[in-house]
């Protein structure tokens, strides 16, 4: 009976191709945009989750309050400090130094170019894996030893040397006025999606390369930052607010003396962004739905008056006011979910060409999809309410009576 | 019969009863400026296995008797029994039942629903009845052969001349082997071949025991029935046997038109049957 009644509704629908499309503009619309922005912000959450995975979703930056009055020598973190913080917490912290990084010129032969020098302990392709792809990464000794080594980033080695193996070569830089001659030990390739390399600044003409950090922190070895990666699965809320009791401690402060930085809370800032677009977009959607459920209702309201003699001829042959009932339910439930597949193809089709020109992997819950199509047939229900009582309730000699 | 296992007793058949019995019934069209009297107090029984034919001019109250009698439409006054059961008692789901079920209409005007096949319309009342949908669609086509639509099954009602689409609406009116079937000037909108044709199966339905109601203006239609009841302004002027009822040709094949009624009327419920029987006619049908 059910799949009967589908079959007319679809007749029902087909005979009149534009009047019904027309009718599903406005489901089409409202669960099109729905569609987008749900795919547009899921697809966003994916890209940034990706991308803090690859910055380290439990990285976390801390300093001495930029608010306060009053900051002295000991509000900076020495290398003593870092080492104790790293013993007190122990397997909790996967890594930890001073985000030392300095930019400067530097010469290989007759070339010279801008290089930016990232501060690194010999661990840190730990929290933020690398291709190593000629030589090899710094070690423990290049660190303590504060050697004048360097690992050089693949198109950099490339524009210094002409060479990507630029393994043992050497250049001439400046760091914190003293002049000297720093040699590649390693060379590193990192791989970026088109998302990661917009997000991360992508190609310049700025070399990289990463240098001893106790190379950068000398000779006062005072830092403004102490920056760490906790370990993985690490609850971050409560692992900050141990960490900030215990630095507090250890320098003589108020843990709220303390500014911070998570990639946790940046994702969190992320989402507010998407939440506040959503609820923008959910509303319009709403909107639209509720303007395109009236159209349903008014195009029922016009069918059941047209085939008033239909109605009629059924209820002679035997049809309760339940079957009618049912019948332009149906057909209304039909009209609105086929508006809600057809705005779910169109929002699918632009959301993966937009996904395919950006380069970007987008994602599509078939769970968003089910649940647009559910919600715009029950759009069509509750509107035919009216239009199809109205059927069911025809007297079945006005209605065969009915020109 | 099938399909009417789970069924209230309204729809199942008193075959003590009277079919039909009018008591005193009076319809008032009720315009609003003015009241017409459409039946002015009509005492009428009719019996299982007659073949009536109703006649009148045009605006006598034909058809709003028979739309009361069909359960389309209520009387303003007095009462209607179906199978010994006063219509009035009963509900309007409870009436599309009884039409369902107990009446098989057949319309001037045809009445097929447009744009869907013969078949889908002959199933109709069967798939209002809950009858499966293998069933239904083998009965809906049997019906259609026996009334020489076999090949039309899949045509559009305005793929069909007027003879056909009245015989695809009686195929119909068939589906549920209704005991009764009400003709609304069946033959209005027919040419006279055509018009024999119908008459030629309501012959055979009435001689496979069905209890056939046909209004008309024709006398030579009316002359294929057995009684004659002529109306003139809202009231019952005469109700006449008719002595010489013009035979079926035996041309038409209702084989399956009507298979299960013919046992039950046999078991001598009316005497023109058993007439029809004696003048060797009732035997090879159905
Ligand atoms: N729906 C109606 N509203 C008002 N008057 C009606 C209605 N139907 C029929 N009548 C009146 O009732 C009388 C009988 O009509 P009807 O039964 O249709 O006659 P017939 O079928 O014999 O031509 C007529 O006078 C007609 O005008
Ligand atoms: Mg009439």
């Amino acid at each position: 009976m059910l799949i009967e009644n589908m079959i007319m509704a679809f007749h029902a629908i087909k005979a009149n191709k534009m009047r019904s499309f027309l009718t599903m503009l406005g489901i089409i619309i409202g669960i099109g945009s729905v569609i987008s922005i749900v795919s547009i912000g899921d697809t966003m959450r994916g890209l940034f989750s990706d991308l803090y995975k690859d910055v380290g979703i439990t990285q976390a930056y801390i300093s001495i309050g930029y608010w306060l009055d009053d900051i002295r020598q000991s509000d900076y973190f020495t290398l003593d400090d870092l080492e104790r913080i790293k013993e007190v917490f122990g397997d909790e912290i996967a890594y930890i130094d001073a985000d030392s990084a300095t930019s400067s010129d530097v010469q290989a032969g007759r070339i010279k170019m801008k290089f930016n020098f990232s501060g690194i302990d010999y661990n840190y392709i730990d929290v933020q894996p690398v291709d190593i792809i000629y030589g090899r990464y710094l070690n423990k000794g290049d660190i303590l030893g504060r050697r004048k080594n360097v690992v050089i980033k693949v198109e950099s080695a490339e524009q210094l040397f002409g060479t990507e193996n630029a393994v043992g070569k050497t250049f001439r830089t400046t760091i914190y006025g003293y002049t000297d001659e720093y040699t590649v030990v390693g060379v590193y390739k990192k791989e970026m999606n088109a998302f990661q390399a917009l997000m991360m600044g992508g190609r310049s003409d700025t070399g990289s390369a990463y240098i001893p950090y106790t190379i950068l922190t000398w000779p006062n070895d005072l830092n403004y930052y102490c920056h760490l990666f906790a370990a993985e699965g690490t609850d971050m809320n409560d692992f900050m607010s141990r960490l900030l009791t215990y630095i507090a401690k250890l320098k003589g402060r108020n843990a709220s003396d303390y500014y911070t930085q998570t990639a946790v809370e940046q994702m969190g800032s992320v989402d507010g962004v998407m939440g506040a677009l959503s609820s923008a977009v959910g509303g319009i959607a709403a909107i639209s739905l509720l303007v395109g459920g009236i159209g349903i209702m008014n195009i029922m309201l016009v069918s059941v008056t047209e085939r008033t003699r239909e109605i009629g001829i059924r209820k002679a042959l035997g049809a309760k006011t339940r079957d009618v009932l049912i019948q332009f339910l149906t057909e209304s439930a039909i009209l609105s979910a086929s508006g809600g597949i057809i705005g779910v193809a169109l929002a699918v089709s632009l959301v993966t060409v937009g996904g395919m020109a950006l380069g970007l992997p987008v994602i599509i819950k078939p769970m968003v999809i089910l649940l647009a199509v559910s919600f715009s047939a029950v759009v069509g229900i509750f509107f035919g309410i009216y239009p199809a009582s109205k059927a069911a309730k025809a007297d079945p000699i006005d209605a065969l009576r009915y020109e | 019969m099938f399909g009417r296992n789970k069924l209230s007793p309204y729809v199942t058949e008193n075959l003590s009863e009277d079919l039909i019995r009018l008591e005193n019934l009076v319809k008032i069209y009720d315009t609003g400026a003015i009241k017409v009297l459409g039946l002015k107090k009509i005492n009428l029984t009719i019996q299982r296995g007659e073949f009536v034919a109703i006649m009148g001019h045009s605006g006598s109250g034909k058809s709003t008797l028979m739309n009361i009698l069909g359960c389309l439409d209520r009387p303003t006054l007095g009462h209607y029994y179906l199978d010994g059961i006063d219509t009035a008692s009963l509900s309007s789901n409870e009436l599309s039942a009884v039409r369902n079920l107990k009446i098989g209409f057949v319309f001037q005007s045809f009445n097929l629903i447009s744009r869907t096949s013969a078949l889908k319309n002959v199933e109709l009342p069967m798939t209002y009845a809950r009858i499966s949908k293998r069933k239904r669609s083998e009965r809906a086509m049997e019906l259609l052969e026996c009334v020489g639509l076999g090949k039309r099954a899949y045509h559009m009602p305005n793929e069909l001349s007027g003879g056909q689409r009245q015989r695809v609406a009686i195929a119909r009116a068939l589906a549920n082997e209704p005991p009764l079937i009400l003709a609304d000037e069946p033959t209005g909108n027919l040419d006279t071949a055509a018009s024999i044709e119908i008459m030629e199966i309501f012959s055979e339905l009435h001689k496979a025991g069905a209890t056939v109601v046909v209004v008309t203006h024709e006398e030579n239609i009316a002359a294929f029935t057995h009684r004659i009841i002529r109306f003139s302004d809202g009231q019952i002027v005469s109700d006449e046997r008719n002595p010489n009822p013009t035979p079926g040709s035996g041309d038409v094949h209702t084989k399956g038109l009507y298979k299960n009624r013919a046992t039950g009327a046999q078991r001598g419920q009316s005497k023109e049957l058993e007439q029809a029987k004696d003048a060797g006619k009732g035997d090879n049908v159905c």
